[in-house]
């Protein structure tokens, strides 16, 4: 029924009846024999091979089919022709459009955009592969999760028991189960030996839940007598019948629904997309305006087209393709060594937008490990280091009453270390038994040396395991002095029903009568203990009267023929999962980088809110609507919910919300905690969660929300959630599947090292393409001023390029390694309607002001050279037709000398070459300017070392294009003299003086937008007073 | 919030009362905004505070941030394209109101305005550097091109069509125009076979060349440059280029491409071009220079006519470079003559 409604709010019909249907089976209602006659199998001898190999034939091996895995070419395909490709795609089939119009009407077309196309192709398609690759490599350690060793099951075919692999189990099968296996279908229980299940990967329910063959529900889910597949059987043993397999299991059916869950598109894609949309803005507005002027300037038609097309095209970034990849790797990469591993590229921003986290409890925030945390003895409570490390205080071990408690907690214990662990750390070791009893063995052995040892001296005589009628555990030892004949009787349980048992109290070493101040003392104690969400044992015991029991003396435990009360009690131990060191650090770091933390969690509001209070998530002073009833002792309904910041909500009341009360929750409460909630639930919760507005500053909707899961339940909202985070150590392969990142360690604290990581490269990417729009109006101005004025081309398609996949490549990138200008994780998360990775503002200090300087350095050195060559400037105007013409061979320049057409395209590339030199020149003040926003240089410093290399580095290779013997051939760029390469450096300082004085006025007058133009004006007025 | 006054303002009707209490209610709404910012922002300000001096001039950008949160705001609310471009009820045009976009305009214009007098300067400051009679930089020129008249790479033609190679007459007459004898007899008469050198004199004087030395091909006897016979002109003159002064003793010498050799004539003879011209001081101090032309007469055979003849003319006798690889026009030039009956 619950998956049901899972399905509807879904809103996918064809799941929907599909899955319902299937809910709806009726095995479990059945009796056995029906069931046995269903699957024409025997009870006892189980099925025959031969029915075996048919159903196996019939219904496929017992595995859940991967989810459709895309095909490797349409993987590679995505990134091929993916968000930021597509515009290089378009710039490359105008290319070759533009030569094709050229070939076509031209005899001796210039190759230049057959080679950009061609490069633009090579571009994409050299970058499509590196990100696939990229891809890969993650996918392949994902794939090293998968358990590689084939799981094994016991059935019984023909009444003889073999083991087979898991995979050929069939419906019909008779199997058997005992505590620590996986269940390898959903089956049917026909018979059980105190056989519980751990079903927490499916339902959340962290507590172990009992099999038994009675159908105690009419729900599949909720009934006793069904064991799921790829749950585990934590202790006992069972036998039942295989109702389903593979995929028709209900995991098998999650699987599949998840994988029918569309995913929205990531921040990133979402902000290359806006730039994309910019950018061609730009490109088609300068294209078709200088197409019109072309045509009214006189050109052909063609002429205008290919004019068109050049402007358009070299409008193209060809460089931030690769860029942005290699940034976002690098990030990755950086994330993975933090234990944050990516499955997609564009997810590494993701997490730095994320504004809200829906964090699960177990594991997460706490070591999923129970833990002593807590002892009640002698009226007093010790509190027991629960630190991982065993670092916190420690409490007085020198009580005799701690000695007898810690007796009982290791004797009453069927808890033991597995073996060969001796050279692992206590805590770290693993341990045959159930959560609490190991909790004790490690506390145990932790304070008191050797649990074997000390059971060795006290052998074991008898022995009540623990059950739900009693709900005691109780056993009798031999004691440690070889000369005392008594028998040790040792109980621990419930704490109120051991209470009932005890008529002394041992205080301070002293048996003492349990009076009414005592039993008060142990109530406060208890209430104490549990109003921390802590699970509480009683323990007591007691020294058998030699001459009622004699050595010897045989204990009965089924008829209980010894005392059983009027025992002494000893102490109180409480245990709880402990939250993992880092993470009340980690949810603080949240608060102060605006990021609403939300606990979600199966486990009961009290443990759930104890563990929220400790790690922060509900902070000190905050208190809840039952809070403040309790402190001002009214009603919970005349609370004003208003004045309650933090809120704990129980999964049955989350059913009865509507979407507006459940809305009103989750703007109204700062701090809140879902408890006892299913996994179908989680994802209501994840829905709402996206649907409030990120911050109280915006009227805009939609909240970027990452989201923690490990079980298979948990895929749905995981898939739906902005981010989806699984664990890589406790996680289900299912719920990896459907995650966009995965935690290697399983740490909530990991989260926040990639929301910081997140935040930085999207400032840094912001940087990168600053950058390398920048030198995109050098780029394109030469081409315009040749179409209007006339001149020879100031700088070619070579060099474009150069720049482009050249020089401009290494600065670029380096700005990933750029390290934050102020604690990125103290400001709010961006809002992703305002915060855009490229807007307006960008654009308008990239193109229109940055931009222009950088272009009037190349035109500058590009008129040096004409001019000392013999080409004055008013010279060069006009003088376009003659000079590209390999006709005119005699070409006067102002001086009167005559040029043939090779001598003065010899200059012209020269000219190419000192553009190129002269927009590295400004490129390196552009790359120090983009270093920070707001701050200046010499706040931030220089400690990139990437950056510095990368200075250097273009320095080099433009140094290594002029001078290197051959270019002239291969790229046609030439020598240059050395005063040329000075020709930009006034532009250069200009770039970095004008806007060291903008973020000067920008810091100066914290604003926007609006005051930013107006500061910058001011900024040039400045300039103007001083230059004046 | 402030969806409510614009779906007041799509029933509007021209009732001015009612405007008159929609303007109310628009200011109470703007009232509450401003309140509501406010009270945002001392928040948000509060730990700056403690940080920061508080000075006159920081309360007074407080009071702009407010401003422009305000208007960014409204910005936000109307998100239909409509409004987008023109939004009647802030004014604003394209997401900006009127003195918003001024502003910028007035900040680029300032700003280009600022760039245009620098780029000036600096351009100023490098023509300031330069000499007017001579480019600093001549390596790119070292070698001088060669290139003919009638400009054409290919010169076909009909004999016996006058109208077939006027172009290619009308170009050599519009050449030889300023080596009319009239002109050139102003010009000084120098030395056969020295370098007219003149460093030093101010105004430097000009070698005579008169068209007359061209004879058959200067275009006075035969103004057809033999193009009626098939025995066309073709006058070739290599470029000038200042301080030139070829070594040896520089001569034009054509072959045709072809087996058998093709019968021609150098006007002057020998196809010499004379040392006196050189070296050329530059269009400012040498206005009136003419460089040394030649001519070449090719006598094609009758068998000849009707076949393209490619020819070669190579500046020889000298150390100018003529086999440069990549140039075809430096110290050389080829070209195809194809004369029809």
């Amino acid at each position: 029924m619950q998956l049901c409604k899972l399905l509807n709010t879904l809103n996918i019909p064809e799941y929907n009846l599909y899955l319902c249907l299937f809910i709806f089976q009726t095995e479990h209602k059945m009796s056995v024999e029906e069931v046995c006659r269903k699957y024409q199998t025997d009870i006892v001898q189980g099925l025959t091979n031969a029915k075996a190999a048919e159903y196996l034939i019939r219904d496929g091996p017992n595995a859940l089919t991967p989810p459709p895995t895309t095909p490797e070419w349409v993987k590679f395909c995505r990134q091929l022709f993916g968000g930021f490709s597509i515009l290089l795609w378009i710039g490359a089939i105008l290319c070759f459009l533009a030569y094709a119009i050229q070939a076509a009407t031209e005899d001796d077309p210039a190759g230049d955009n057959l080679y950009l196309g061609i490069v633009l192709t090579a571009v994409v398609i050299i970058t499509g592969c590196f990100s696939y690759f990229q891809e890969a490599k993650s996918s392949k350690i994902m794939e090293s999760f998968k358990n590689m060793v084939p799981q094994q099951a016991l059935v019984i075919r023909e009444g003889e028991k073999v083991q087979i692999n898991a995979e050929e189990v069939v419906a019909g099968d008779l199997i058997e189960v005992k505590g620590g296996d996986r269940i390898p279908a959903d089956i049917r229980v026909v018979s059980a030996h105190g056989c519980k299940v751990d079903n927490s990967s499916l339902t959340g329910e962290s507590e172990p839940q009992n099999r038994s063959p009675d159908c105690t529900h009419d729900n599949p889910l909720e009934t006793r007598n069904i064991a799921f597949f790829s749950t585990n059987c934590v202790e006992g043993t069972a036998r039942g019948i295989v109702i389903c397999t593979g995929d028709r299991t209900v995991m098998g059916r999650i699987a599949t629904l998840t994988s029918g869950l569309e995913t929205g598109k990531t921040p990133i894609a979402k902000e290359i997309e806006h730039f994309i949309h910019i950018i061609t803005g730009v490109a088609v507005f300068l294209g078709v305006t200088f197409f019109i002027l072309a045509i009214i300037l006189g050109y052909t038609w063609l002429e205008a087209v290919i004019f068109l097309i050049g402007i358009i095209v070299a409008n193209v970034p060809e460089g931030l393709l690769a860029t942005v990849t290699v940034c976002l790797t690098l990030t990755a990469k950086r994330m993975a060594k933090k234990n944050c591993l990516v499955k997609n590229l564009e997810a590494v921003e993701t997490l730095g937008s994320t504004s809200t986290i829906c964090s699960d409890k177990t594991g997460t925030l706490t070591q999923n490990r129970m833990t002593v945390a807590h002892m009640w003895f002698d009226n007093q409570i010790h509190e027991a280091d629960t630190t991982e490390d065993q670092s916190g205080a420690s409490f007085d071990k020198s009580s005799v009453t701690w000695l007898s408690l810690s007796r009982i907690a290791a004797l009453c214990n069927r808890a033991q270390f597995k073996a060969g662990q001796d050279s692992i750390a206590i805590l770290k070791r693993d341990v045959a038994g159930d959560a609490s009893e190991s909790a004790l063995l490690k506390c145990i052995e932790l304070s008191c040396g050797s649990v074997r040892l000390m059971r060795d001296k006290n052998k074991k005589v008898a022995e009540i395991p623990f059950n739900s009628t009693n709900k005691y555990q109780l056993s009798v030892h031999e004691t440690e002095d070889p000369n005392d004949n008594r028998y040790l009787l040792v109980m621990k349980g419930a704490p109120e029903r051991i209470l009932d048992r005890c008529t002394t109290i041992l205080l301070q070493g002293k048996e003492q009568p349990m009076d009414e101040e005592m039993k008060e003392a142990f109530q406060n104690a208890y209430m104490e203990l549990g109003g921390l969400g802590e699970r509480v044992l009683g323990f007591c015991h007691l020294l058998l009267p030699e001459d009622q029991y004699p050595k010897g003396f045989a204990f009965d435990t089924d008829d209980v023929n010894f005392q059983t009360d009027n025992l002494c009690f000893v102490g109180l131990m409480s245990m709880i999962d402990p939250p993992r060191a880092a993470v009340p650090d980690a949810v603080g770091k949240c608060r102060s980088a605006g990021i609403k933390v939300i606990m979600v969690t199966g486990d009961h509001p009290i443990t759930a809110k104890a563990i929220a209070k400790g790690v922060g998530i509900i902070s000190e002073g905050n208190e809840t609507v039952e809070d403040i009833a309790a402190r001002l002792n009214i009603p919970v309904s005349q609370v004003n919910p208003r004045d309650a910041k933090a809120c704990v909500i129980h999964g049955t009341d989350l059913k009865d919300l509507s979407q507006d009360q459940m809305d009103d929750i989750l703007r109204n409460h700062t701090e809140i905690v879902f408890a006892r909630t299913s996994p179908q639930q989680k994802l209501i919760i994840v829905e709402g969660c996206q649907r409030q507005p990120p911050n109280l500053h915006t009227t805009s909707q939609q909240t970027i929300v990452a989201v923690t899961g490990d079980g298979v339940n948990d895929s749905p909202a995981l898939k739906k959630a902005d981010i989806g985070v699984a664990m890589g150590i406790s996680g289900s392969d299912v719920s990896k599947q459907a995650a966009d990142m995965i935690l290697l360690d399983d740490n909530f604290a990991s989260i926040v090292t990639g929301v910081e990581e997140g935040r930085l490269i999207f400032d840094n990417l912001k940087k990168s393409i600053a950058y390398t729009l920048t030198s995109n109006i050098p780029e394109i101005t030469p081409f315009l001023l040749f179409i209007i004025v006339n001149i020879p081309l100031p700088l070619g398609t070579i060099t474009i390029l150069c720049i482009d996949l050249g020089t401009d490549m290494v600065p670029a990138i380096s700005l990933a390694y750029e390290a934050a200008e102020s604690d990125i994780m103290k400001r709010q998360p961006r809002n992703p309607f305002r915060d855009k990775l490229v807007n307006e503002r960008l654009i308008s200090i990239a193109y229109g002001q940055i931009g222009m300087i950088q272009a009037l350095g190349g035109f500058f050195a590009y008129f040096v050279i004409m001019a000392e060559n013999g080409f004055l400037p008013s010279r060069l105007v006009g003088i376009r037709l003659n000079w590209d013409d390999r006709g005119v061979n005699d070409l006067e320049d102002s001086y009167g000398q005559q040029w043939t057409y090779e001598q003065r395209k010899i200059v012209e590339f020269t000219c190419h070459t000192a553009f190129f030199v002269s927009i590295v020149v400004v490129q390196w003040a552009d790359v120090i300017i983009c270093k920070t926003r707001r701050n200046s240089v010499f706040q931030q410093g220089m400690k990139n070392k990437i950056l510095i290399f990368g200075l250097f580095e273009e320095t080099a290779l433009a140094a290594f294009l002029s001078y290197c013997p051959g270019m002239d051939v291969a790229l046609r760029m030439y020598p240059l003299k050395p005063t040329w390469w000075f020709c930009a450096f006034p532009y250069s300082f200009l770039i970095f003086v004008y806007d060291e004085v903008r973020k000067l006025l920008l810091r100066r007058n914290p604003g926007g937008f609006g005051t930013e133009k107006q500061t910058i004006t001011e900024a040039q007025k400045e300039k103007n007073i001083s230059l004046g | 919030m402030s969806t409510s006054p614009q779906d007041q303002d799509q029933n509007q009707e021209p009732n001015p009362e009612k405007e008159e209490q929609k303007k109310e209610e628009v200011k109470e709404e703007v009232k509450e905004e401003v309140k509501a910012e406010e009270k945002a922002e001392e928040k948000e300000d509060k730990p700056e505070e403690k940080q920061e001096e508080k000075t006159t001039e920081e309360t007074k950008e407080k009071t702009q941030e407010k401003g422009t949160k305000n208007e960014e705001k409204k910005e936000k609310n109307d998100e239909a394209w409509g409004d987008f471009i023109y939004n009647p009820r802030t004014g604003e045009f394209l997401g900006r109101t009127a003195s918003s976009w001024g502003l910028i305009l007035l900040f680029y214009l300032v700003f280009y305005g600022f760039l245009a007098g620098m780029f000036s300067l600096t351009m100023w400051v490098m023509l300031q550097t330069l000499d007017e009679n001579v480019p600093r930089h001549q390596d790119r020129v070292s070698n001088p091109g060669l290139v003919i008249r009638p400009h054409a790479a290919e010169i076909t033609f009909n004999r016996s069509d006058p109208s077939d190679y006027s172009q290619y007459i009308q170009q050599l007459h519009n050449l030889l125009q300023q080596y009319n004898d009239s002109i050139q007899e102003r010009n000084d008469l120098c030395l056969v076979g020295e370098y007219t050198e003149q460093d030093k004199e101010e105004v430097k004087k000009v070698c005579q060349f008169k068209r007359s030395r061209l004879r058959q091909c200067s275009g006075l006897p035969d103004t057809s440059f033999g193009f009626t016979e098939g025995h066309p002109c073709i006058i070739i003159k290599m470029n000038r280029v200042i301080g030139l002064k070829p070594h040896g003793d520089p001569y034009i010498n054509c072959t045709a491409k072809r087996d058998s050799p093709l019968q021609m004539q150098y006007f002057p003879s020998e196809g010499r071009l004379d040392k006196m011209f050189f070296p050329y001081y530059g269009k400012k101090a040498h206005p009136d220079y003419v460089q040394p032309l030649v001519a070449v007469k090719l006598l094609l055979t009758k068998d000849d006519f009707n076949v393209e003849q490619t020819v070669e003319c190579k500046l020889e006798g000298t150390d100018l470079r003529n086999n440069d690889e990549r140039d075809k026009f430096l110290g050389r030039v080829t070209f195809r003559v194809k004369v029809s009956e």
